[in-house]
């Protein structure tokens, strides 16, 4: 049995649902990264299982023990969980060492334990020096770290992190990334992390769990995710993608109105109606004649446009019936906006998208 | 470290505890209903009531109100003054605001604080220096003209028992409305709006006018519409100096219906208009400043312009220093000599200096003491339970914990359309009867003042809690900490400063409140400003300056100390939201 258990939970303010019955499993030690636009859900999911917000239906476990239902919630503080918030909420009127030791003079431990403890976890967060300063006498990093900090003395059974990094500047934001995935290996506490940055979840996720609408498109490692996504929405959110609409051919083909067929290696294709093949940006090779080998999945097309990056080149290719298709090709392939181009879309690259 | 990791989530720590909220919620909203609905509704019925001992529906209250022309005229006069009182106010605190706001003028922190101070004065203790100033025979403007000039004993040069002297002695406590308004305007105003104009090829005075200028109106015109709504709904100063004038005002002209014989259903009829413009003005106010895109909130860019005023610079100084002499400087000396001197006309010098006003104000006059003590209980009670109850309802509605909790901040934000006279006649109807023997004691005082500032208390309290993110609550509660806790562990210590504020601010405002007050004090209740009203009536002015002193000492002590107190340090509280 997983350890934390979300079954057919629903959350709705008025008219608006905002969890739309959710079930997923977390197990023991494992980091989610609930992932997903601005109004997916994904904030209030959270919310429900920190105990903030009541539920409308459904259920929340953590070891087999109702915290939330529709008739009961167990309040935050007596779920022994921890929180990060957007905003850090270090509390402006405490030093770094008394807004850490908080959480455990609430559970009354003696004072030389929450010193070692809080010397402790000020070591390995590497803000020992910082103890005896307020929160307003920080940098926005050193200020995040204080909120790890303060979440991880508790030893919570389980960690919540809320965008944690969103008000940090690019570079910061990198680091501590990883930062946050090292401070897990080394502690291994079950963490549910929302964000809505797909580089964030791809780095520190052991599951990723997409959601859009209140719903969750499809849960699962960052490496399925992002290789075998199963909904066009999860295509286009991780990584960004080509789609390509069309219906059934033989098998495992997709054709277009355009005559341009698409066999797929992978994938579901939708069984009658419009189906969809996604190709990644990196995954289409063009050429400046046509492709000798094959009959399907080559098609000619116009340069739209074509940008010099360095290490690459981004091109826009529009296919005959106006359909824009972007591609990625090497610094050395270079074709003027307006000539024609050649490009393949290899078979094992190729995923069908039944919805 | 066992403790933590086996601490397992039993059923029985899904106690809900008891929980407060609602008998708080219903304790609240019937405390609210009791000072803000109840009253208003004795108006109402009582101004379609008959007076005597079988009371009927009438609409004679509004008959008469409308066709006696005593009535109506000073309806007319008390609008025609507080307009008077709106462009005047405007005319003084516009140039002022700007030069203070966008000039090399020196000494401006300075003109801040003496105008900020001005606040503090009760505006009928002014009406009362300008009575020690320009009153026709006793003024000392008019003693030294005839002195001077040698004339006879009923010549003068200036008469503050007059239309255009009422309105000049209100203006001088309006304008710092609209000085603040327009200069914080002025103030946020960013240059790069300004800037945009210039490159775009507009001189200074284009600039000025199509860009600045708009760009304050709204706070100008929010400022003026403030000044009119003092003015119409003030008792003191009308009472001070209209009524030696020979008119009334509508204010004064309430108050006198409750002369004998009294005529409440009349008094009710005749303070509804007054309660309908002051919505009406209020709404209107709320609208002029709420249109977004049109304020000058939110600029965050740079420093605001700043006009250098080269050979202007003296004129300007010269500006400034009449007005604040003739508002603020002068009235104070005024008071000052008056309390230290025998009789207003004599000359300052070590004769005739004397504390004779003060021994009897302090040791001889008997009401002194019941007053200063009212007035200081009362102020402390107003103060403290108008604080805890504001504190309470913003919690309830910045938190929205409760479904219905933002009606109650409606409630509370209610009485700053009732104008204190109004809310007098109102408490009196409702607490003068038989069912409820309240008029004649404190407690129906501390219920007026308690309504009276209430819209302050919510308004500085729920501004102090939105200064403070939920999600600082929030994390006290994941790590374990109950709602209680949290109160007061995290939201107590970062709201500190704002109740000390907020306290300091209600008990200022308190013990200056006359315009309730004058309907529902009794022998036994004097107030300070009571005592100062009916010693004017006697002509007592060195008494009354003295009274006026201790008051303003009071205040500003209150002040000096809140903010001194050791509180909160500056450098922690940096790092709010």
């Amino acid at each position: 049995m997983a350890f934390l258990e979300l079954a057919g939970l629903r959350k709705n303010y008025g008219a608006f649902q905002a969890v739309k019955g959710i079930d997923l499993a977390v197990e023991k030690g494992q980091l989610v990264c609930l992932l997903g636009p601005s109004g997916c859900g994904k904030t209030t999911t959270l919310r429900l299982i920190a105990g903030f917000v009541p539920a409308n239906g459904g259920e929340i476990r953590v070891g087999g023990k109702v915290v939330s239902s529709e008739h009961s919630t167990v309040p935050p503080e007596g779920r022994n969980m921890s929180m990060i918030f957007q905003s850090y909420a270090l509390w402006p009127h405490m030093t770094v060492f008394q807004n850490v030791a908080y959480g455990l003079k609430l559970r009354k431990l003696p004072a030389d334990e929450v010193r070692r403890r809080v010397d402790e976890i000020l070591a390995s967060t590497r803000l020992s020096a910082l103890a005896e300063r307020y929160p307003g006498e920080l940098s926005g990093g050193q200020q995040q770290r204080v909120s790890l900090a303060r979440a991880l003395v508790i030893k919570p059974e389980i960690l919540l992190l809320d965008e944690p990094l969103s008000n940090l500047d690019a570079n910061l934001r990198e680091e501590m990334r990883f930062e946050i995935r090292r401070l897990h290996d080394e502690f291994r506490y079950t963490t549910v992390y929302v964000t809505h940055d797909q580089s964030e979840a791809m780095t520190t996720a052991d599951l990723i769990v997409v959601m859009n609408d209140g719903l969750i498109e499809q849960a699962g490692s960052p490496e399925d995710i992002y290789a075998r996504p199963e909904t066009e929405f999860v295509a286009r959110f991780i990584g960004g993608t080509n789609i390509l609409k069309g219906r059934r051919g033989d098998g495992q083909t997709v054709l277009r109105d355009d005559g341009l067929a698409l066999v797929c290696r992978s994938g579901t294709v939708a069984p009658d109606g419009q189906t969809a093949v996604s190709v990644r940006h990196h995954d289409i090779v063009l050429s400046k004649d046509r492709p000798g080998d094959s009959g399907s999945n080559a098609a000619a097309g116009t340069v739209v446009r074509q940008i010099y990056l360095g290490s690459h080149r981004d091109y826009l290719v529009s296919l005959k019936d106006g359909e824009t298709v972007r591609a990625l090709a090497p610094v050395d392939f270079a074709v003027p906006a307006g000539q024609e181009v050649w490009m393949r879309f290899p078979p094992e690259r190729c995923r069908a998208l039944s919805r | 470290m066992a403790v933590i990791t086996d601490t397992t989530l039993n059923d029985d720590r899904r106690r809900k505890g008891v929980d407060l909220s609602w008998p708080t919620f219903g304790f609240l909203a019937a405390l609210l209903g009791v000072l803000v609905i109840l009253p208003l509704f004795w108006l109402i019925w009582y101004s379609f009531r008959t007076s005597g001992r079988r009371p009927e529906f009438t609409l004679q209250n509004y008959v008469s109100l409308v066709t006696d022309p005593a009535m109506l005229r000073s309806y007319a006069l008390a609008i025609g003054m507080a307009l008077a009182v709106g462009i005047l106010s405007c005319l003084i605190a516009t140039p002022m605001a700007w030069l203070v706001a966008r000039t090399d003028l020196p000494g401006k922190r300075w003109i801040r604080m003496l105008v900020t101070a001005s606040f503090v004065t009760p505006p009928f203790l002014g009406a009362i220096a300008y009575e020690i100033i320009a009153a026709p025979n006793s003024g000392l403007v008019n003693i030294i003209y005839r002195s001077a000039l040698g004339l006879s004993a009923d010549s003068y040069l200036v008469n503050i028992y007059s239309f255009p002297g009422l309105v000049f002695a209100i203006a001088c406590f309006t304008f710092p409305f609209v000085f603040t308004l327009v200069a914080n305007a002025l103030d946020r105003v960013p240059s790069d709006l300004e800037d945009a104009s210039s490159i775009l090829g507009g001189g200074a005075m284009t600039t000025l006018r199509k860009v600045t200028i708009p760009m304050v109106l709204p706070a100008m015109l929010a400022g003026t519409l403030i000044a009119i709504l003092q003015a119409l709904t003030m008792f003191g100063s009308p009472a001070i100096i209209a009524l030696p004038a020979g008119f009334h005002v509508i204010t004064t002209k309430i108050w006198s219906l409750f002369q004998f014989p009294p005529k409440p259903g009349l008094a009710a009829a005749a303070a509804i208009p007054l309660l309908l413009i002051t919505i009406v003005l209020l709404r209107a106010q709320k609208a002029i400043l709420g249109r977004r895109g049109y304020t000058v909130l939110g600029g965050k860019s740079g420093t605001p312009r700043i006009t250098e005023l080269g050979r202007w610079k003296w004129a300007a100084i010269a500006f400034v220093g009449v007005i604040l002499s003739l508002t603020i400087i002068l009235p104070y000396l005024a008071l000052v000599k008056t309390a230290f001197t025998g009789t207003i006309g004599d000359a300052i010098s070590f004769d005739t200096l004397t504390l004779r006003h003060w021994k009897f104000v302090l040791f001889e006059f008997s009401a002194t003491q019941l007053a200063l003590r009212n007035t200081f209980v009362l102020g402390v009670m107003t103060a403290t339970i108008v604080t805890a109850v504001a504190l309470v309802v913003s919690y309830l509605v910045t938190r929205k914990s409760l479904p219905g909790a933002r009606y109650l901040g409606v409630l509370a934000t209610a009485p700053v359309a009732i104008p204190g006279i109004v809310l007098g006649v109102a408490l009196f109807l409702s607490y003068a009867n038989p069912m409820f023997q309240l008029y004649g004691t404190i407690w129906i005082l501390l219920i007026a003042f308690m309504t009276i500032e209430l819209p302050a208390g919510y308004q500085q309290m729920s501004s102090a809690f939105q200064g403070v993110h939920p999600e600082l609550e929030e994390a006290g509660r994941i790590l374990g900490a109950s709602r209680l806790k949290t109160l007061w562990d995290i939201t107590a210590p970062l709201l500190r400063t704002s109740v000390v504020a907020a306290w300091c601010f209600v008990f200022v405002g308190t013990i200056r409140e006359l315009s309730a007050t004058i309907l529902l004090t009794t022998a036994n209740t004097k107030l300070v400003s009571v005592i100062i009203y009916d010693l004017n009536e006697s002509g007592d002015l060195g008494a009354i300056c003295v009274l006026g002193i201790i008051l303003l000492a009071i205040s500003f002590a209150v002040v000096f100390v809140a903010n001194r107190l050791p509180v909160l340090g500056g450098s922690q509280m940096n790092a709010r939201g």
